[in-house]
C-alpha cells in the first residue's frame, strides 16, 4: 500500500526564478527563495518515490474547445514548458518520467471516491508545473503524476469541489496497490491580475493574501470555502482562482492545519506563499 | 458576440511564432472565414485591445496577444493599457 508522506504548496510565478537569479534582488525575494530552499529540503527529507503534481494549464493546450475540470496525464514522459513560455520568461525546462502505474491506478480508484477524472496520453506541462518542480526537485530524478485543474476558463469548479477532490485523492493514495512513498506538490498562487486594470508588479490584493494564508494556516476549511468564491477571487485579481489548487491541499490534509506556512510580499511581484503538511512526522493521523 | 472565436485567434497567435507572423503580415486574410462579428474583426485588425477587453476577451490571452503583435510604441502600450481598459471594469469573459 502506498503512503502519503508530504503535502506541499508553492507558487508557479514564472518571473520568480529570474528575480532570484537577477542582480540585487529585493529582501522579500531573497527571503522567499530561502523559504523555497527549505521546502526543497523538506520534500527531499520525506524520500518520496513519486510526486503527484497538481497544477493548471494556462490555456496552452486545454482550451475552451475541450476543457477538462480535472485531468490526469498518463503518457510515459512529461516535458515543458511551451516554447513561447521559454521565450517570454526565460525559465528552465523540466523533463520527468511519469509513473504510469500510479496514474492508471488513480484513474481506476477515482470513481468509487466520487471523482471522474479526464485523462490524456499526449500533453506538455506548462510553467505551472515546471517552475515548482524546478524549485522542489531540480534533479529531475523522480517520476511524477501530473494532475491538471481548470482554474482559467469559467465556469471553474467551486472551492468546495477542490477541497473534496483533495480529500478523495487522499483516499485514492491510501488505496494505491504499489508500495510507494507519495509526495504531493501543488502549484498555485494568491491574488494576481493579468491583462486587467489592476495589473501591477506586486500583489493585486495583499489583504486577500494575508487573510487566505491565515485561514489556510489555521486549517479553517469552511471559511476558506465560504470566502474563496469566483466573485471574491475576481475582485482580488482576475487570475486569483489559481488559489484553489491550495484549497485542494486542505482536503488532501483532511482539514488539518499545515505543519508550516507563510507568505512573503515582494514589491516587484505577487505574494510568494508556501505551505507544507509533514504527514509522516505524526502531524496528521 | 463570439468570444470563443476571439480567444481562439489570440491563443493561436500566442502559441506559434509562424502563426503570429502570418497574423501580423496580413490580418484580414488570417481572419477570413472566421465566425467573428464586424466589431470583433475590426478590433483584432486594429489591435484595439480596449474593445476586445470590453467584449469579454479572456484577459490572460489578451495580455499575451497584445504584447506579441503590438506594432506601435511599447512604452506607450505599457503606459496606456490599464488606463484604456479601466472604464470597462470586469466584463464577463466566460465563453
Amino acid at each position: 500500500m502506498a503512503k502519503l508522506v508530504e503535502i506541499m504548496g508553492i507558487t508557479h510565478s514564472p518571473n520568480f526564478p529570474g528575480q532570484i537569479a537577477g542582480p540585487d534582488p529585493e529582501p522579500a525575494i531573497v527571503e522567499a527563495a530561502r523559504d523555497y530552499e527549505l521546502m526543497r529540503k523538506r520534500m527531499a527529507g520525506c524520500r518520496p518515490d513519486v510526486l503527484v503534481v497538481i497544477a493548471s494549464d494556462h490555456l496552452n493546450q486545454f482550451f475552451m474547445d475541450n476543457m477538462p475540470a480535472f485531468l490526469i496525464g498518463k503518457a510515459p514522459k512529461a516535458e515543458g514548458p511551451f516554447p513561447h513560455e521559454l521565450r517570454t520568461f526565460g525559465i528552465a525546462p523540466y523533463r520527468a518520467d511519469i509513473d504510469v502505474d500510479v496514474a492508471r491506478s488513480l484513474l481506476q480508484l477515482a470513481p468509487k471516491m466520487g471523482v471522474d477524472f479526464s485523462f490524456s496520453d499526449e500533453f506538455r506541462i506548462d510553467h505551472a508545473f515546471t517552475v515548482p518542480l524546478n524549485f522542489i526537485r531540480p534533479e529531475m530524478d523522480l517520476p511524477i503524476v501530473p494532475i491538471f485543474t481548470n482554474v482559467m476558463a469559467p465556469p471553474i469548479p467551486p472551492a468546495r469541489r477542490f477541497y473534496e477532490l483533495g480529500n478523495a485523492l487522499r483516499k485514492m493514495i491510501a488505496e494505491l496497490p504499489a508500495d510507494k512513498r507519495v509526495g504531493v506538490l501543488s502549484s498555485g498562487h494568491l491574488a494576481i491580475e493579468i491583462g486587467g486594470p489592476k495589473e501591477g508588479r506586486s500583489s493585486s490584493d495583499p489583504e486577500f493574501d494575508r487573510r487566505m494564508m491565515h485561514l489556510v494556516g489555521s486549517g479553517d476549511v469552511e471559511t476558506v470555502i465560504e470566502e474563496a468564491t469566483w466573485d471574491r477571487m475576481m475582485a482580488s485579481g482576475n487570475v486569483t482562482p489559481g488559489f484553489l489548487n491550495f484549497v485542494l491541499l486542505m482536503g488532501l490534509a483532511d482539514g488539518k492545519p499545515p505543519s508550516v506556512s507563510g507568505v512573503r510580499f515582494p514589491k516587484s511581484k505577487g505574494s510568494v506563499p508556501y505551505m507544507a503538511w509533514d504527514v509522516e512526522a505524526g502531524v496528521l493521523p | 458576440m463570439s468570444k470563443y472565436q476571439v480567444d481562439k485567434v489570440m491563443r493561436e497567435v500566442i502559441l506559434d511564432m509562424k502563426t503570429a507572423n502570418a497574423f501580423k503580415a496580413d490580418t484580414e486574410k488570417f481572419l477570413a472565414g472566421r465566425d467573428l462579428t464586424e466589431e470583433e474583426r475590426n478590433a483584432l485588425i486594429d489591435i484595439d485591445y480596449a474593445t476586445l477587453y470590453r467584449l469579454g476577451a479572456h484577459p490572460f490571452l489578451l495580455n499575451g496577444f497584445t504584447r506579441l503583435v503590438w506594432k506601435g510604441d511599447r512604452a506607450a502600450l505599457n503606459a496606456e493599457y490599464r488606463k484604456k481598459i479601466a472604464p470597462f471594469g470586469y466584463p464577463d469573459f466566460s465563453t
